[in-house]
């Protein structure tokens, strides 16, 4: 992925919101290293300074604009960005309800006009073939129709700026067998039946199906299931929060997952990241964002 | 104790005499091999009930000895089933397995009210993980059973699955109920459940655990991502058993974790008078010898 971004030849600015967190500013000196992008920390700059000394970073490889308290911080990265002084913003140390109401403030924030906000990662797997694109793990409880239908067109657009065309989207749940059980079922039924009308396209699209036959072709073989996505699938599309989140965090701790991800629905790419994701991960946030930039 | 590795699992049953296995409608190829394999370990004292012929000729095609193996001939595979929970409830045998036979028809009769296994407590799955990345092995529970369980469906299930863990040696297990987040948000049922089942716990409703909850995913089996948050909590990052909210969360990361993390499982019903092998045909081989283990420990 870092190399498709760095292909791209274009280098972007970074607001970072309250910044005076180690794990971000080492994340963003890799990013400034690696040529990716510039960035402007937001803070508390006498600290940001403290902290990039000790940790050996030079802190005139960054813009410093110095803030008072985290709400000011997140609305001035909104702010730079709004101007076009910044294309990406990041959240640093400010808690996530605080720096995205920021974002979503109606007259002063990022969101692109009746957007539904959501969130997409890409993971990247020892144990499959290719990365695969999860949504939503972050954002969305329990998605309806209508968002489950904009999630899906989230995944698929990142899916293109990685060159893969028709993604194989696999609408997730326990079981193959649709069941009045599941609520998602019903939702998923309509979905199909939209791509197959053109309302949804771009995408290779098939649900419910559960893990195993939405990413392994020897179970779709043994099961004996017609299904065009057949184990290959690029997009998971979850039915919930509580199912999503599980499954990503035990692929990061359980399987060597690494992940970039990202929110949409926002007119530029916004960084949200979990206090405990590994550096290697906040790095790759960054760089996604700079290629959906 | 707590168990390691799934040859942990295999140490308490080496060495004491085979349990009796009833492999109901055992003409069924992706179940049989298993049983035999534990046979031959000494595991477990097989008996076949099925159609004769059937069980022969998928025994003959593997090239299987079944020399010394106790088949019943019952073509019917209702009437098979029905034989076979029968000797169980009249204590002939001590552990239950499907073959070739649906798991609603064979949950039927498990369910019968005059000759069935039924206790009085719910039914619930548990699987028991070996993931090389963990320092332990970890239950869960219910990735197969019990579509949305309520808050009264979910301290049996968590009954079921500590008296399991009791039986395997463990003394106080350590449950960790899960969320998406960590933090009671009364937009998400499960966080509520969790929040509940807590208190109950602390308050001697639910003994003989340790219950914490709501936690998320990786506070659960993570020290540092619970110290990341500033989590206090006994159960964090040294989890025995977590409880999932529901099945489309229980299955998702069941699977995920068989197809991406590698790991080994072993499953089994509970709730019934004895412990029933429930495996699926996708199931691997070793996934279900792992099985017939974790049965034959539980049943005491």
């Amino acid at each position: 992925m870092v190399e498709k971004v760095l292909s791209l030849h274009r280098k972007h600015r970074i607001a970072v919101a309250w910044a005076q967190d180690i794990n971000t500013i080492s994340a963003i000196h890799k990013a400034v290293n690696y040529g990716l992008a510039d960035a402007v920390l937001i803070g508390q700059s006498a600290e940001i300074k403290n902290i990039c000394r000790r940790a050996g970073i030079n802190h005139e490889l960054f813009t410093l604009v110095d803030s008072e308290d985290e709400v000011n911080a997140s609305a001035e990265a909104v702010r730079l960005t709004r101007s076009g002084e910044a294309d990406i913003t990041m959240k640093g140390l400010v808690g996530t309800d605080k720096f995205l109401k920021a974002v979503m403030d109606k007259s002063s924030g990022l969101m692109n006009p009746g957007a539904v906000l959501s969130y997409v990662c890409a993971i990247e797997l020892p144990a499959y073939h290719k990365l695969l694109f999860i949504t939503d793990p972050a954002v969305i409880p329990v998605p309806s129709l209508e968002q489950k239908i904009e999630m899906v067109k989230y995944a698929v657009e990142m899916a293109g700026r990685f060159g893969i065309n028709k993604p194989k989207t696999a609408l997730i749940s326990a079981s193959e067998k649709p069941g009045r059980h599941f609520k998602s079922s019903e939702d998923y039924k309509i979905m199909c039946s939209m791509v197959k009308k053109g309302e949804i396209t771009d995408c290779i699209m098939d649900g419910p199906l559960d893990i195993f036959l939405a990413c392994d072709k020897k179970s779709v073989d043994i099961k004996g299931i017609n299904t065009p996505v057949n184990g290959d699938a690029d997009i998971l599309l979850f039915p919930s929060l509580e199912s999503s989140n599980p499954f990503y965090k035990g692929l990061m701790l359980f399987a060597q997952g690494e992940l970039a991800g990202l929110l949409r629905g926002t007119e530029n790419p916004v960084i949200v990241m979990s206090r405990s994701e590994s550096e290697k991960s906040k790095f790759y946030c960054i760089a996604l964002a700079c290629l959906m930039a | 104790m707590v168990l390691k590795s799934m040859s942990d699992l295999k140490a308490i049953v080496e060495g004491k005499p085979g349990k009796k296995l009833v492999l109901a409608a055992a003409q069924d190829q992706h179940s049989l091999g298993a049983v035999l394999r534990a046979w031959k370990d000494q595991i477990i004292e097989p008996i076949f009930i099925g159609d004769k012929e059937g069980i022969q000729n998928i025994c003959y095609a593997e090239g299987y000895d079944i020399t010394g193996l106790r088949i019943i001939h019952e073509p019917d595979i209702d009437k098979s089933v029905e034989m076979s929970v029968r000797m169980l409830s009249s204590k002939q045998a001590d552990i239950l397995m499907k073959g070739k036979v649906g798991t609603s028809s064979l949950l039927r009769s498990v369910l019968n009210k005059e000759w069935g296994l039924r206790t009085g407590n719910l039914l619930s799955h548990i699987a028991l993980f070996e993931v090389d990345t963990y320092h332990k092995l970890i239950a869960v529970t219910d990735v197969a059973m019990n579509i949305a369980p309520n808050l009264r469906d979910k301290i049996s299930i968590v009954n079921n699955s500590v008296s399991l863990l009791h039986k395997l040696g463990y003394i106080m297990p350590k449950v960790a109920v899960l969320g998406a987040v960590e933090m009671v948000n009364e937009n998400m049922e499960a966080t509520l459940h969790a929040a509940l089942l807590s208190k109950m716990n602390q308050r001697e409703q639910i003994r003989n655990c340790i219950i914490d909850g709501p936690l998320a995913f990786d506070n659960a089996v993570s020290l540092e991502s619970a110290q990341h948050k500033g989590i206090k909590s006994e159960v964090a990052g040294d989890t025995d058993l977590l409880l999932m909210p529901d099945i489309e969360v229980g299955n998702v990361l069941y699977k995920s974790l068989v197809f991406f993390a590698k790991a080994k499982v072993a499953s089994i019903i509970l709730g019934a008078q004895v412990p029933i092998v429930l495996t699926s045909r996708s199931d691997s081989e070793q996934a279900k010898y792992d099985s017939i283990l974790l049965a034959a420990a539980a049943s005491k």
